[in-house]
């Protein structure tokens, strides 16, 4: 293929090389040498300004970015950490006066039930009280009603029976004797 | 059918007249069509990083998300495998990668392709062996050469072994430059010959007759070069992965030398 020497080769047939591999006699045109050099010198001169360009202008600015990124996501994170601390903090907060209020609730509820069973009992101590104080004296007026009833059952005895001894013997008795005849009772039969 | 070789061929846009530097001999200044996809890829490149970084946002857009992937995917890899030193080569990893990635990936649009020629891709690997090389001695001085001592090799065949090891080292340009090669070339004669197949058997077909047992091989060939473009895109990128990849090795191997072996 490239056996000839490229210095003459290339020398020689640099205007022909064309026609030349055109008639398939010059093997791979990769091993036309005499094309050799300034493809190498081209190439190499853009590989170093290349590398220039990216280790000075590209790598930073994209690093830069990609910095930029990671510092954002760990300051997000770290807010959303933050947040959510606060929200277990005031979470536990809550628990801690929900806690706090339904304790209360309960005690003011007891004591609440408590007043409200000694001002039921002094009421009713008080209405006890008041019935019986009427009871009493709902008593003693019986009482005295029966006894002048009583009294009255006397008299009315003494009547009857001055009545029913005149009527038989046809001479009234003497009061003194029909009252001690009904408060004895001994001489009546 | 149509020399799939042609393709290859260097053709001067403007010729310059032939200078003779001595020592080197006789340089041709034209300017080639190489030159000129050289030039599209490096200007295509420079215009995608400026796009990509100019207008740089926190939250990326679709154009600044694809070169951030690419930077980050070169990052990680001179990153993992150089290790904390490897931001110091990025760039110049990143540079090889970008040039191959943009001259291949133009070699997909127009009829030419940049790391299709050997003067090239032997120019990239030279120039990441001789940083290795520069850098190994930079670093390590004459210690560069226990790179070749397999420590984990009974004594008597350490001499053998550092020998075959000195050899594969020596190779590496040569291997760099023909993988990258050779997968341009390879996969721009198949396009072409698959290609030549339909424009040949469609010719025959034209004709009538028996020739229009043409169409279906026209067919085959014709799936074959959509085929075979889909994966010449893969290659395309590939390989100018594989060529960052393997730098990033190479200079690991120099920069870490002795902590890794």
């Amino acid at each position: 293929m490239a056996a000839e020497s490229p210095q003459s080769h290339g020398a020689d047939t640099a205007h022909t090389t064309t026609t030349e591999a055109e008639h398939g006699s010059g093997g791979l045109p990769q091993f036309q040498f005499q094309h050799w050099g300034g493809q190498i010198a081209y190439l190499l001169v853009l590989f170093v300004i290349l590398y220039v360009l990216i280790s000075r202008v590209f790598t930073p600015r994209m690093r830069r970015v990609l910095d930029e990124r990671a510092s954002t996501i760990a300051t997000a994170l770290d807010t959303a950490r933050q947040v959510q601390a606060e929200a277990l903090d005031q979470a536990r907060t809550g628990e801690a006066e929900v806690a706090e209020a339904r304790a209360r609730s309960q005690r003011v509820a007891a004591e609440a039930r408590a007043k409200a069973a000694a001002d039921s009992a002094a009421v009713a101590a008080v209405e006890d009280a008041k019935v019986a104080e009427k009871v009493a004296a709902a008593e003693a007026q019986i009482q005295k009603a029966r006894d002048a009833a009583m009294a009255n059952v006397a008299g009315i005895a003494e009547d009857i029976a001055s009545a029913i001894v005149a009527k038989l013997t046809g001479t009234a008795p003497a009061a003194a004797d029909v009252k001690a005849a009904l408060a004895g009772r001994p001489g009546a039969r | 059918m149509a020399d799939p070789i042609h393709q290859f061929q260097i053709v001067k846009v403007v010729d310059f007249p032939d200078v003779t530097l001595p020592g080197v001999g006789l340089v041709d200044l034209a300017i080639t069509n190489s030159h000129i996809a050289m030039t599209i890829a490096f200007s295509l490149v420079v215009l995608f990083l400026t796009l990509v970084t100019s207008n740089a946002k926190v939250v990326p857009g679709r154009l600044q998300t694809v070169g951030e992937t690419l930077f980050g995917m070169i990052d990680n890899l001179t990153d993992s495998i150089i290790g904390h030193d490897g931001r110091k080569y990025f760039p110049f990893v990143f540079t090889i990668f970008l040039l191959i990635l943009g001259m291949n990936l133009l070699g997909m649009a127009l009829s030419f392709t940049a790391t299709s020629q050997l003067a090239v891709t032997a120019t990239l690997a030279i120039v990441t062996f001789g940083l290795v090389l520069v850098i190994g001695f930079a670093k390590n001085g004459l210690k560069f050469f226990l790179l070749f001592w397999p420590t984990g090799a009974p004594l008597v065949m350490r001499p053998v072994v550092g020998l075959i090891e000195l050899f594969s080292f020596m190779l590496r340009p040569i291997t760099l430059a023909l993988r990258l090669f050779g997968n341009m070339l390879g996969g721009h004669v198949a396009l072409k010959v698959f290609a030549g197949f339909v424009v040949t058997l469609g010719a025959m077909a034209a004709g009538g007759g028996l020739g229009l047992l043409g169409i279906p091989g026209a067919a085959l060939s014709m799936s074959m070069v959509v085929g075979l473009t889909a994966l010449e895109f893969l290659v395309a990128f590939l390989q100018a992965f594989v060529f960052a990849v393997l730098t990033c090795i190479y200079l690991n191997d120099v920069v870490n030398l002795g902590e890794g072996h």
